[in-house]
C-alpha cells in the first residue's frame, strides 16, 4: 500500500480471509455464467460455433485474471474508524480512498446475501446526502458487521449535523 | 449457515426529514373546522388542458397526408365528436377530483385531502416545509388561476393544490413560508395582495436583484454551447446528404436534433423568459415563464453549492450562468418546462449580478478572492483537451474547482456542506502519479473535483478538506444556536408585539430589518418603530443603552451648526413602554445601505460613494462632543472620561481581550509585544478629542445614488446610522482606519482593491504620517473584535491579520 491511500497514524482494518473464498467462487460462477448465455445463443440457434468459443474463451480470460488478482483485491481492502470520520479504501486497477464523517452519515445499512451468508459474511452500507459518497465495506463477519453498525449510528448521534 | 438478515438500522438526526410528518391520518377523524375547496373554476381548466394536449397530439396528423387519409375517413364530425367527449370526460374526472379535494390552511394546520372512494389525508408541521412554489399554466393564468406546491422533505412528491386565484395562492405561499421560518405569523397578518401584474408575480414587498431581459436570454441561448453543437452536427449531416445526394441519411440525423433544439428551446428559452430574482424578507425568489409562469422560492439554507458556468462564446459578453444544488431537489435534475422547481438561479448573467446574487446564496462568503492553483504539466497527457484550464482552490469558507474549455465550469462547495471526500486514481494516472479528489454534495448540477493533482498535494487536499468541514460544522452549530435562541417568538413577545404595533399604526408586513436586539418597522416616509426584544415588567424604565443613544442623537439634533446638517443623522422621536416592551420611534434614513450598494455598482461609482465616506467622517469629527475630554459615550457607567487617549482605549479593550486571551496567545506569534508596540505607540499620540463612531463600516453607513433625473451625479455618503456602545470621543483617525479597514470585510469582489484604495486615498488628503496611525489603530481594532473567533470565524480572520505582520 503507497502512500496516497494510506490512513494518517492509523493501521487498516483488514476483511474476514473467508472473503477471498467468496471471491473465488463468485470469480468461478459470473463471468461463465453470464458469457455461457450468449454462447449458447450462437451455438445452439445460430450454429456459429466459433462465436460461442470466442466467448467462452472469453469468460475463460477473465477467470483468470480475476483468479490472479483475488489476493490482491482482497489485500487492497481496508477500513479505519478514527475520531471523527471512517476510511474505506478499495481497488486495484480503480484505487480510491472515501472519508465520510460520522456527523454526515444518514444511514448505517447491513446486507447479506444467501452466497455472503453462507459464508458467514456480511456488507456494511454507509450513506449519506450524496448518492456519490458510495462506502461500503464488504467481506465482513457478521459479528464485526453488527459492532461497526452500532458503533457507527452511536457515533453518528454524538456528532450529526443538519444539512 | 442461517445467519438472518441483520437489520437496517438509521441514524436519528442523520436524516433531518421524518417521513412520520406526511404519514395519512385517520380520515374518519372528527372534522370541526371549515375545510375549503379549491377554486370552482378548477374543471374547466383541466378540461382545457385535455383539449390542448389531444390538439397537439393529434393535429400534426391531420396535415401530415398519409395519415390524414386514415383519419379522413372517419369523417371529422366523428373526430370533433371525440375530441368533445374526451374533454367532457376529463372535465368530469377533473370535477370530482376537485369536488372531493378539501383542504385546510390555518393557524394550527396545513392539512390535505384527497380521494373519491380512498380518502387520504396529509397534514405537513408547518417547520417541515422547504418551499412554496405557484405555478401557472397557461390557461390558468388567462383566469387569473394558479397552482400552489408545496415542498415537504425530499422524497415526498410535494403536495398540489390547484388551482386557487392568484391573490389567495400568493397570499397562502407568504404564510406559509413565514410559518416554515419559525415565524408564528397569522394567516390573517399576510392580508398584503399580489401585485395585479399578469407578466411579473413579483409580490408588493420584493426588491428585485437581477432581471434577465428578453435580448440576453435569446442573445446567450444563440451563443451556447449547447445549442450550437447539435446546430453544426445537423448543418454537417445536410452537407453530407446534399453532397451525396441521400435525402435518408440526412433525415436519420437531423430529425433527432431539430427535436432536440426545439426541447432546448422550451427549457432555456421559454420556460426562462422574463426571469427575475427578486429578494423578500422570506428569503429569494425566481419568477420566470414566457407561456406558463412559475414563481418559485429559494430556500437559502438549504443550497449545498453553486455551479457558474460559462460557454466559450459567452466569454466575450462576460455572461455566466448560474446553478444551485438544492437539497432535496436533485431527483428533479431535468428542468423541465412543467413549472417544476429547479436548480437555475441565474440563466444568464453579467459579473456584477452575478455577484448580487452570490452574495445573497453564499452571505459572508469571497468566493472571488480564493486563489487557485493549476496542475502539474504531466496532466496534459492524460487531459490533452483542457488540462491548462483544471484548477482549484480553498479559503476558510468554500473550496472551488474549475474545469473546461469548450463550457468552463467553477463549482463552489462550503465546507459546511461537504458530505464526503474521496481520493479516486485509475490505472494510467498511477503511471503519471497523478489523482483526483472528489467532494461530494447531494444529488444535483454541482459536482466538486479537483482532477489530476500530484499525488502528494491531493492527499494533503483531502486530508486538510476533512478538516476545513469537521471546523466549518462546528461552526455553523454554534451560529446556528443563538439564532435559534432568538427566532421564535414566544406566545408573550408575540401577543404584545402585535398591541404594540397596532397602538403605533404599524404592522407586521411594513418590517424593514431585524437584527439580534431589535425588529424594524416602518411607520411613514419620515420614520420608523425600533421594537426591542424581550417582555419586561410595566413600570420597568427605558434600557440606559437607549437612552443614552436618545440623548445623544438630541444633543446633536440641538446643537450642530447648520452647514454640517447634509450628513443625516439618526434621532430618536418618541421612545417608550408600553405592553411590557420597550420600543423608540426614530427618524427613518433616505438612501440605501452601503453595504448592500457596493455589489451592484460599477467601479467609478463605489470609489466616488468611498471618497465621500472620508468626507463623513470629516463631518462625524466636528461633532460637538457632550462631555469634555476622552470619553467612552453609551454603556453601562457612561458617559466616562478617561485623562488621555491611552488609558481609554487600554479600558475599551480589557473587556475583549479578557474572552480573546486564549485564542490569540494560540493564534498571534508574540502577541504581548504586539500589544505593548501598539500600547507605546497611542502613548506617543497626541490629539485634541473628537467624536468616533467606533464601527464605521459599509453597512452602518447610508448612500444615495444618483436620481434618476440626474445620472451625472455621484453617489455619495448621505447619513451613518447605529451609534453604539463602540462609540467614544477619542482620535478621528479611528473612523478613517475603520472606513479602510472594515472594507475588506465586504465580499463583493475589488473589496480589498478598493480598500487599498481609499487608504492612497486618505493619505493624499491628510498626508504619509496617516498611514502610520492606520496601522495603529488596525491594530486596535484587531484587539477590539477579537472576542469573535467563535461567532463570526470571518471577522476574528481579518482581525489575526491586523495583528500579525505588525
Amino acid at each position: 500500500m503507497d502512500d496516497l491511500f494510506a490512513p494518517p497514524a492509523y493501521a487498516w482494518q483488514r476483511l474476514s480471509p473467508r472473503y477471498v473464498s467468496l471471491r473465488r467462487l463468485t470469480t468461478l460462477i459470473f463471468a461463465p455464467v453470464l458469457l455461457s448465455i450468449p454462447a449458447l445463443v450462437a451455438g445452439l440457434a445460430l450454429d456459429l460455433w466459433w462465436l460461442a468459443a470466442i466467448f467462452w474463451g472469453l469468460a475463460a480470460v477473465i477467470v483468470v485474471v480475476r483468479w490472479v488478482l483475488i489476493g490482491r483485491t482482497y489485500r487492497a481492502w481496508g477500513y479505519v474508524e478514527r475520531d471523527d470520520d471512517l476510511y474505506i479504501t478499495s481497488g486495484v486497477l480503480f484505487r480510491s480512498l472515501v472519508a465520510v464523517p460520522y456527523g454526515r452519515m444518514q444511514l448505517v445499512e447491513v446486507a447479506s446475501g444467501p452466497l455472503e451468508r453462507s459464508f458467514r459474511l456480511a456488507t456494511v452500507t454507509l450513506k449519506t446526502a450524496s448518492a456519490e459518497t458510495d462506502a461500503s465495506i464488504p467481506g465482513l463477519d457478521p459479528e464485526e458487521a453488527a459492532r461497526l453498525r452500532d458503533r457507527l449510528t452511536e457515533l453518528g448521534e454524538a456528532q450529526a449535523s443538519g444539512l | 449457515m442461517s445467519q438472518p438478515p441483520v437489520p437496517t438500522t438509521a441514524v436519528p438526526g442523520g436524516d433531518d426529514r421524518a417521513p412520520e410528518d406526511a404519514a395519512p391520518v385517520v380520515p374518519d377523524a372528527p372534522v370541526v373546522k371549515q375545510t375549503e375547496w379549491p377554486h370552482p373554476l378548477t374543471p374547466f381548466i383541466r378540461g382545457w388542458l385535455v383539449l390542448v394536449a389531444v390538439v397537439v397530439g393529434f393535429g400534426p396528423r391531420l396535415v401530415n397526408p398519409d395519415e390524414r387519409e386514415g383519419l379522413a375517413s372517419l369523417g371529422l364530425v366523428w373526430i370533433l365528436v371525440g375530441v368533445l367527449v374526451i374533454c367532457l370526460l376529463a372535465a368530469a374526472a377533473g370535477f370530482v377530483s376537485w369536488r372531493f379535494t378539501r383542504f385546510v390552511i390555518d393557524d394550527e394546520e396545513l392539512r390535505i385531502e384527497t380521494g373519491v372512494l380512498f380518502k387520504t389525508s396529509r397534514k405537513v408541521a408547518f417547520e417541515r416545509i422547504q418551499s412554496v412554489d405557484i405555478i401557472q399554466p397557461f390557461a390558468a393564468r388567462l383566469f387569473g388561476l394558479g397552482e400552489l406546491r408545496i415542498e415537504a422533505g425530499a422524497g415526498d412528491s410535494g403536495l398540489r393544490l390547484r388551482y386557487l386565484s392568484r391573490t389567495k395562492a400568493a397570499r397562502l405561499r407568504d404564510y406559509l413560508l413565514a410559518r416554515a421560518h419559525g415565524s408564528t405569523a397569522r394567516l390573517a397578518d399576510s392580508d398584503d395582495a399580489l401585485a395585479p401584474d399578469v407578466l411579473f408575480d413579483a409580490g408588493v414587498a420584493d426588491r428585485t436583484l437581477v432581471t434577465v431581459t428578453p435580448q440576453a436570454l435569446v442573445g446567450s441561448f444563440l451563443t451556447s454551447t449547447e445549442f450550437l453543437v447539435p446546430l453544426l452536427v445537423t448543418v454537417g449531416f445536410a452537407v453530407v446528404a446534399a453532397a451525396t445526394g441521400i435525402g435518408v441519411v440526412a433525415l436519420g440525423g437531423i430529425v433527432p436534433m431539430v427535436l432536440g433544439v426545439f426541447s432546448l428551446v422550451s427549457r432555456r428559452v421559454i420556460a426562462m423568459f422574463h426571469f427575475t430574482l427578486a429578494e423578500s424578507s422570506r428569503g429569494l425568489r425566481v419568477t420566470r415563464g414566457l407561456t406558463n409562469l412559475t414563481s418559485q422560492s429559494v430556500p437559502v439554507d438549504r443550497i449545498q453549492g453553486v455551479r457558474l458556468c460559462q460557454p466559450v462564446l459567452w466569454k466575450p459578453f462576460g455572461w455566466w450562468r448560474v446553478d444551485v444544488d438544492i437539497v432535496g431537489y436533485g431527483s428533479r435534475d431535468s428542468e423541465n418546462n412543467g413549472g417544476e422547481a429547479t436548480s437555475v438561479l441565474l440563466p444568464v448573467a453579467t459579473p456584477a449580478q452575478v455577484r448580487v446574487a452570490m452574495s445573497r446564496v453564499l452571505p459572508g462568503f469571497a468566493v472571488e478572492q480564493i486563489a487557485t492553483h493549476g496542475v502539474p504539466r504531466r496532466a496534459r497527457w492524460f487531459r490533452w483537451f483542457d488540462w491548462w484550464t483544471l484548477r482549484y482552490g480553498w479559503d476558510e469558507r468554500a473550496i472551488v474547482t474549475e474545469h473546461g474549455w469548450l463550457v468552463h465550469e467553477r463549482h463552489v462547495v462550503p465546507h459546511a456542506k461537504t458530505q464526503s471526500v474521496r481520493i479516486e486514481q485509475g490505472p494510467l494516472q498511477r503511471r503519471l502519479r497523478l489523482a483526483d479528489v472528489h467532494v461530494d454534495t447531494p444529488k444535483g448540477p454541482v459536482h466538486s473535483v479537483a482532477r489530476q493533482l500530484d499525488e502528494a498535494t491531493a492527499r494533503e487536499l483531502a486530508l486538510t478538506q476533512l478538516d476545513r468541514a469537521r471546523a466549518a460544522r462546528a461552526a455553523a452549530r454554534v451560529t446556528a444556536d443563538p439564532a435559534a435562541e432568538v427566532r421564535p417568538e414566544s406566545e408573550d413577545e408575540r401577543r404584545s408585539a402585535d398591541a404594540v404595533l397596532a397602538e403605533l399604526g404599524t404592522g407586521r408586513d411594513r418590517l424593514l430589518g431585524e437584527g439580534g436586539e431589535s425588529q424594524v418597522f416602518a411607520l411613514d416616509d419620515d420614520r420608523v418603530l425600533r421594537l426591542y426584544r424581550g417582555v419586561h415588567g410595566e413600570d420597568q424604565p427605558l434600557s440606559p443603552v437607549v437612552d443614552q443613544l436618545r440623548g445623544l442623537y438630541g444633543f446633536w439634533e440641538r446643537t450642530r451648526a447648520p452647514g454640517d446638517r447634509a450628513l443625516q443623522l439618526p434621532l430618536v422621536l418618541d421612545a417608550g413602554t408600553s405592553h411590557g416592551r420597550t420600543w423608540t420611534v426614530d427618524r427613518r434614513f433616505g438612501g440605501e445601505s452601503l453595504a448592500a450598494w457596493l455589489p451592484t455598482a460599477d467601479l467609478a461609482g463605489r470609489r466616488a460613494a468611498l471618497s465621500s465616506m472620508l468626507d463623513a467622517a470629516e463631518a462625524m469629527a466636528r461633532l460637538p462632543l457632550p462631555v469634555a475630554g476622552f470619553a467612552r459615550l453609551v454603556g453601562e457607567g457612561a458617559p466616562q472620561t478617561y485623562p488621555s487617549l491611552v488609558e481609554l482605549l487600554q479600558a475599551m479593550l480589557a473587556g475583549p481581550t479578557t474572552r480573546s486571551h486564549a485564542h490569540l496567545t494560540r493564534d498571534v506569534p508574540d502577541v504581548a509585544g504586539v500589544w505593548d508596540r501598539m500600547v507605546r505607540d497611542l502613548a506617543r499620540r497626541t490629539v485634541t478629542p473628537t467624536l468616533v463612531h467606533g464601527d464605521f463600516c459599509a453597512p452602518n453607513v447610508y448612500v444615495s445614488p444618483p436620481s434618476p433625473g440626474s445620472p451625472d451625479e455621484a453617489p455619495r455618503v448621505t447619513g451613518v446610522g447605529d451609534f453604539s456602545p463602540h462609540t467614544l470621543q477619542a482620535d478621528s483617525l479611528m473612523d478613517l482606519t475603520g472606513a479602510v479597514a472594515f472594507l475588506e470585510l465586504e465580499t463583493y469582489e475589488g473589496a480589498v482593491a478598493d480598500s487599498e484604495w481609499l487608504l492612497g486615498q486618505a493619505v493624499q488628503r491628510y498626508g504619509p504620517e496617516v498611514a502610520r496611525w492606520i496601522g495603529v489603530y488596525r491594530r486596535y481594532f484587531g484587539f477590539y473584535f477579537s472576542d469573535t473567533a467563535e461567532v463570526e470565524p470571518r471577522t476574528y480572520a481579518w482581525c489575526l491579520r491586523q495583528l500579525d505582520g505588525a
